[in-house]
């Protein structure tokens, strides 16, 4: 303690400006990064073999009528209204399929468990998840695999070998290009920017400043990285962190990054109460229902995050698939309706491909 | 001391110069810290000086100096809460579910407070009159609060506040509102626990509660009316932490009541309970805005403001027993 206190008053009063300057950016983790290509060729696929798992003595369901049911996290909120909403689309547009949503209206991991054992139990072919937990979840879905029922979570895993495929939202390295080439895009690609995020130590914050210094070194090499903060999840730390950014750079700063969905709003916050608006853009990860007052004054004009509705969508396919036996192990991609092509990743995940970007054309249609 | 002696209630302020200035002492060394370190970060980066930053520092911990202001009572009596923060997160959920939903604005400020009293007059009846310890009557209403804020809101984020509501962002003469909260509601709480009977009856408490009891003091009911008071502050904080942006999160800021305590402590309120001030707690809430403001202006990491509050914390405690040591 002694030692450290004699640091820190050294710290002061030597005015360690300009330290941070030097060398890699603050905030990242140290492993390898991956950027994705500039022109936005898909990353290509690490060859890793299936690691999901295999119903036991499931009937051959091509093209036969099949009952559904998802059950996310909980049921009433705006987000998963918006994948069920999606997962009723698409079975409505293969028109085989009887899907329905059921679940906890908390965030609880065992009514979320005693839901899908009733189901296994009531009897159907397909059951969609989003877990509240991943390991408490993998008894229950192993169950339903060994009951010969098609399983396929969404949003947020189980362990791999409790079910068959799982729907990922979106890769580290996909997030970190969406958010670096809406910043270029905005302030110009020789401009100074700051990152507000969690803690440096916060592992998906970590990963996307990571991937993000390497994007922006590919791809964008003349835009400057000032210093990054931490605001842990604390919306007025966050709003106090991003104000101090404004107050010590001045005109210097062209943009801010939010890293988490408090941290975003809450450096727009700061942007509208300086009157920067215009000036400073905020470009960060945020659900739209906290980014539309900022979006809907024009001082905000990109939040990135993904589409639930298409998450939801493409999970109905990629069960559908499975249930038909069109996705089988070792596939590299799967054919998801409107939606395309999507790829196979790590095994036994699909990729629900490039983030989607919230603006002012689109925010209205989403609540959550 | 007489027992007959019936102005025991309202003793004359009269002090001892030395007790004086261990009473004050706190206070005078905040605001030289505050100063100072003003000062040389300025003489790095004028930047620091300017009107926008100093405005944040005074506005951006102002919630948590409103809250320390009942901690400061809670410890100075002698007890200690450490559910404020929880009941901070569930007041500012219901502020901000009764405006979204279309209730009175005037309602949406108020309610927050008064439920505040209520539940805080609760856990201190539970302290005072089953006489179970306020560390673990606060412990099980942490859990309770956290538990019950995270299972009714799911999580979800209260958004589309009318602007109206949005207390914390109006400006008065060019100030935030949140600094006016601040400022005045700490000069008439240090004002009322020097001068009136009731603050008196505070110190008394947490001093000695056996002599506070056979001065004729009822401490039972006095725990009660402090608890409740401290209720009503952390009611005030809650509207001022829901109106600072534009949406209300679900979870509280992590650690939020040990900000609150160590502000309180830092602050110079005696954990052992009978001395500080408020305006203690609020200049030490204070100092944490402007450590926060200067680390990232002297590009020292943020992991900086935690190491240099635990310090606070154990330079304040340790001069705290030395001067108790001293004046005995």
């Amino acid at each position: 303690m002694l030692k450290r206190t004699i640091l820190l008053a050294l710290g002061l009063s030597l005015g360690a400006s300009g330290a941070a300057l030097a060398g890699s950016w603050t905030g990242g983790d140290d492993l390898p990064t991956n950027p994705l290509a500039c022109d936005g060729t898909p990353g290509k696929a690490e060859a890793k073999p299936y690691d999901g798992g295999v119903p036991t003595n499931a009937p051959d369901r091509k093209g036969k009528p099949i009952k559904v049911v998802d059950v996310p996290k909980l049921i009433g909120i705006g987000y998963f209204n918006a994948t069920s909403k999606g997962i009723a689309d698409a079975a409505k547009e293969l028109g085989n399929v009887d899907a329905k949503t059921d679940g906890p209206t908390q965030a609880n991991i065992d009514q979320q468990i005693s839901f899908i054992d009733n189901y296994i139990t009531s009897g159907v072919d397909g059951i969609l998840f989003a877990a509240n937990d991943p390991v408490a979840i993998a008894p229950v879905l192993k169950k339903a695999l060994a009951a010969g029922i098609n399983v396929v979570g969404y949003d947020a895993n189980s362990e791999p070998d409790a079910r068959q495929w799982f729907v990922n939202q979106a890769e580290f390295n996909g997030i970190a290009k969406a958010l670096v080439d809406n910043m270029a895009k905005e302030v110009g690609e020789d401009a100074s920017f700051a990152i507000v995020t969690s803690t440096f130590t916060t592992p998906n914050q970590a990963r996307w400043i990571a991937e993000m210094e390497a994007y922006q070194a590919k791809c964008h090499p003349n835009m400057k990285w000032l210093e990054t903060v931490e605001a842990q999840e604390d919306n007025v730390l966050s709003f106090n962190q991003a104000t101090t950014l404004i107050n010590k750079h001045g005109d210097d700063l062209k943009g801010i990054f939010g890293m988490t969905s408090v941290a975003t709003p809450a450096s727009a916050e700061a942007v509208t109460q300086a009157g920067k608006c215009g000036k400073i853009s905020v470009v960060g990860l945020a659900t739209p229902n906290a980014m539309k007052p900022y979006v809907e004054k024009d001082c905000v004009k990109s939040v990135v995050l993904w589409n639930p509705v298409d998450l939801g969508y493409a999970a109905m396919q990629v069960l559908r698939a499975t249930a038909d036996g069109d996705l089988k192990p070792g596939a590299t991609s799967v054919k998801a309706g409107k939606l395309g092509e999507l790829q196979v990743i790590n095994g036994s995940e699909i990729l629900l491909g490039a983030p989607f970007t919230f603006t002012k054309e689109n925010i209205g249609q989403f609540d959550f | 001391m007489s027992a007959s002696n019936p102005t025991v209630a309202r003793p004359a302020p009269a002090m001892h110069p030395m007790k004086r200035v261990a009473a004050y002492g706190q206070e005078f060394i905040l605001l030289g810290a505050i100063i100072l370190l003003i000062l040389v970060v300025s003489f790095v980066n004028p930047r620091f000086l300017g009107a926008n930053n100093i405005t944040n520092i005074f506005a951006g911990n102002a919630y948590i100096a409103v809250a320390a202001i009942g901690m400061s009572l809670v410890i100075i009596s002698g007890h200690i809460d450490v559910a404020v923060g929880s009941l901070i997160g569930v007041l500012a959920t219901i502020s901000g579910t009764l405006a979204v939903n279309g209730y009175p604005i005037w309602l949406a400020w108020l309610a927050p407070v008064a439920i505040g009293i209520l539940v805080n007059a609760g856990v201190g009846a539970l302290i005072a009159y089953l006489r179970i310890p306020s560390i673990v009557v606060t412990l099980g209403m942490l859990s309770i609060l956290k538990g019950g804020l995270i299972s009714v809101t799911g999580g979800a984020w209260i958004s589309n506040l009318p602007a109206d509501y949005l207390i914390a962002q109006f400006r008065l003469f060019g100030i935030p509102s949140p600094v006016w909260f601040m400022v005045i509601l700490t000069a008439l709480v240090a004002f009322w626990m020097r001068y009136s009977g009731f603050g008196r009856t505070i110190y008394a408490i947490g001093g000695n509660v056996e002599a506070a009891r056979v001065a004729g003091i009822q401490v039972e009911r006095s725990t009660v009316i402090v608890f409740a008071i401290h209720g009503a502050f952390a009611g005030i904080a809650a509207v001022l932490f829901a109106t600072q942006l534009q949406v209300i999160q679900s979870t509280v800021p992590p650690n939020l009541e040990l900000t609150v305590i160590t502000a309180s402590v830092v602050g110079g309120v005696s954990i052992l309970g009978g001395t500080g001030t408020v305006i203690g707690s609020t200049l030490a809430a204070i100092l944490f805005a402007a450590i926060a403001s200067s680390l990232i202006f002297l590009n020292v990491s943020a992991y900086w403001l935690r190491a240099v509050q635990g310090l606070l914390i154990l330079v304040t405690v340790l001069a705290d027993m030395a001067r108790r040591h001293r004046l005995r």
